[in-house]
């Protein structure tokens, strides 16, 4: 009698339960491993410790204090990435001849791995904030360009002559066509580009820094405190969520009027 | 047929573990392979094991040294998950280690001074602890030795990190300071003040070792082999004994000896390596080669618990041990 009510709870929450008891089916494997294969703390900490040397970077303010700086890091180097890329981006869709003579560069630079410069930039631009957010602008430019190009270039044809027959002012073409119809393939490359930008930030902060979770998990390493490890890997995976959670809603919120 | 396989089997095990105990042998036997980690790229400083290698005590004590010049830190985690027998290590990070479970043991003292030294421009005139207050003193960065030698020594003066301002430079003391951006450095005794000195920059020099005895570098040990193998610990550590005795007795030969083992050894400045040995020679020397000071330990701990840097006293007795040493 029942069954029915049940049978549509299951369709609606299926997806939600299976993640939930898919992680808590994963904290009870780590759980098992750690307690029962004698693998000591140091080499694979429980859950339980990574719990508590996480409740203990809360209380004393550290962990809040490293991920700041490191989110800053990611959040202007993703504001610096994208508007470059969008400028570029868009010079590059609209003239062949700019692509010709670019994309050598562009093409090269990312050839370049991060990792292999990111000393070199260090050496550079110092070990502050700039060298990180350097970093994560170049690992964030290329994605969100490629997909700046392809979304300008797929605007119809019969959209500009639209525009064209209403005499369309340059500007009104680019806010009123261009941009809302490339919106939907840029805002794709921009959630690449965000989770990206978590990995340029601690690549420039392993490299050289006296602060961030880049550092927080370099410090951990040194001092065999590996809990301590875990708690950074995972307040990263955090952080990388919670950006690729944010563009997803600015896809929702500006890219309402596709579903209609 | 039974009796066949049981005997086969029996044979196999015997086989089996002859190889894989670590026994050392004596004259003709096999030699026991050991991979060290050294936490240092080749340096002169390593003479002490070139010498010993050289001259046949290890291979006499059935051992077979294979360096491996890695991180400090990653030689430590190899000790304490019994991939490797020894490491060598600063005394820091034996208590470090310790206290995050790692059963390690410090087996041997080699340093028995602090090798850490505090280096400034003459013309500033510090020459004590106090002189420091209100400098910016440029520091690899807020980790290892370094870091740890000067906190101990404003530890030492009743000064604290407040007192001085600290500057993160990464390895590059010598290079920063000659350029004119660093007027104070952290570094070791035995390399920044002799290399700054060879680059004519006069130079002051505040030595940790002076003002407290720390815990500093030597062998450490894994628990396991400790326990496993003592015959070998004692075979290790009696053959590295015999290098550092020469090496402290015959400085010239130790030199002529290590050309071979550091690669592009021509290229160096023959006048500062023979500085860099003399100088560590120096904190070498003591009456008993290899005692751990237990006073040094209990300075060391506080230290550490001062910073922070461990919340709990530890048993120094498991930390390190003199049992092995002649």
């Amino acid at each position: 009698m029942n069954f029915n009510f049940i049978r549509t709870l299951a369709k609606n929450h299926n997806r939600n339960w299976l993640g939930v008891i898919s992680l808590l089916l994963g904290l009870l494997v780590w759980h098992l491993i750690t307690r029962y294969s004698g693998i000591p703390n140091f080499i694979l900490p429980a859950p339980l410790s990574v719990w508590t040397r996480f409740l203990k970077a809360l209380s004393d303010g550290s962990l809040i204090y490293h991920t700041g700086i490191t989110l800053s890091e990611i959040v202007l180097g993703l504001l610096v990435g994208t508007m470059f890329a969008t400028v570029v981006g868009y010079g590059l869709a609209k003239s062949r001849s700019l692509e010709k003579v670019l994309s050598p560069y562009l093409v090269a630079s990312q050839a370049i791995p991060v990792v292999a410069i990111a000393p070199l930039l260090v050496i550079w631009l110092g070990d502050g904030i700039l060298s990180k957010v350097v970093i994560c602008a170049l690992i964030v430019f290329f994605p969100v360009l490629v997909n700046t190009i392809v979304g300008v270039r797929a605007v119809p044809i019969a959209l500009y002559d639209l525009m064209n027959s209403l005499h369309a002012s340059r500007s009104q073409i680019l806010w009123k066509v261009e941009v809302p119809a490339s919106l939907p393939v840029f805002l794709g490359g921009l959630r690449i580009g965000a989770t990206l930008s978590v990995i340029g930030a601690i690549v420039g902060e392993l490299v050289g820094a006296e602060e961030g979770l880049g550092f927080l998990l370099q410090l951990g390493d040194f001092q065999y405190d590996t809990p301590m490890v875990f708690v950074a890997v995972f307040m990263l995976i955090a952080l990388a969520l919670v950006l690729y959670g944010i563009v997803t809603l600015l896809e929702k919120r500006f890219l309402r009027w596709q579903e209609k | 047929m039974f009796r066949k396989v049981v005997l086969i089997t029996l044979g196999m095990a015997l086989a089996l573990s002859a190889c894989g105990s670590l026994k050392p042998t004596n004259g003709t036997g096999a030699l026991t392979k050991i991979r060290l980690p050294m936490g240092y790229i080749p340096n002169i400083q390593f003479a002490p094991f070139y010498v010993a290698i050289q001259k046949g005590y290890f291979r006499d004590a059935g051992i077979e040294i294979e360096f491996d010049y890695k991180f400090e830190t990653d030689g430590i985690k190899l000790v304490g998950t019994g991939d490797v027998p020894f490491a060598l290590v600063s005394g820091e990070q034996v208590l470090l280690a310790r206290a995050q479970g790692l059963p390690v043991v410090y087996i041997a003292a080699w340093y028995q001074q602090y090798p850490v030294s505090v280096v400034a421009k003459s013309e500033l005139g510090i020459l004590i602890p106090q002189d420091l207050k209100g400098k910016k003193i440029g520091l690899p960065g807020l980790f290892g030795a370094n870091y740890v030698g000067l906190r101990a020594l404003l530890f030492k003066a009743h000064m604290s990190e407040s007192d001085v301002t600290l500057d993160s430079i990464g390895f590059n003391q010598v290079d920063l300071m000659a350029a004119g951006q660093q007027d104070v450095v952290v570094g070791y005794t035995a390399n920044e003040p002799i290399q700054l000195r060879a680059r004519g920059i006069p130079v002051t020099e505040i030595r940790v070792a002076d003002y407290v005895q720390l815990a500093s570098n030597g062998i450490l040990a894994s628990e396991k082999v400790i326990k496993e193998n003592p015959e070998l610990v004692r075979a290790f550590i009696g053959a590295f004994l015999k290098g550092l005795s020469d090496t402290i007795a015959n400085p010239d030969e130790a030199f002529k000896t290590s050309e071979t083992y550091i690669p592009n050894f021509a290229d160096l400045d023959a006048k500062v390596q023979k500085q860099v040995l003399e100088t560590s020679i120096e904190q070498w020397k003591t009456e008993r080669l290899g005692y751990s000071n237990p006073q040094a330990w209990e300075n060391m701990q506080n230290v550490l618990l001062e910073m922070g840097l461990i919340t709990d006293k530890l048993d120094l007795n498991k930390a390190y041990t003199n049992e092995f040493i002649p």
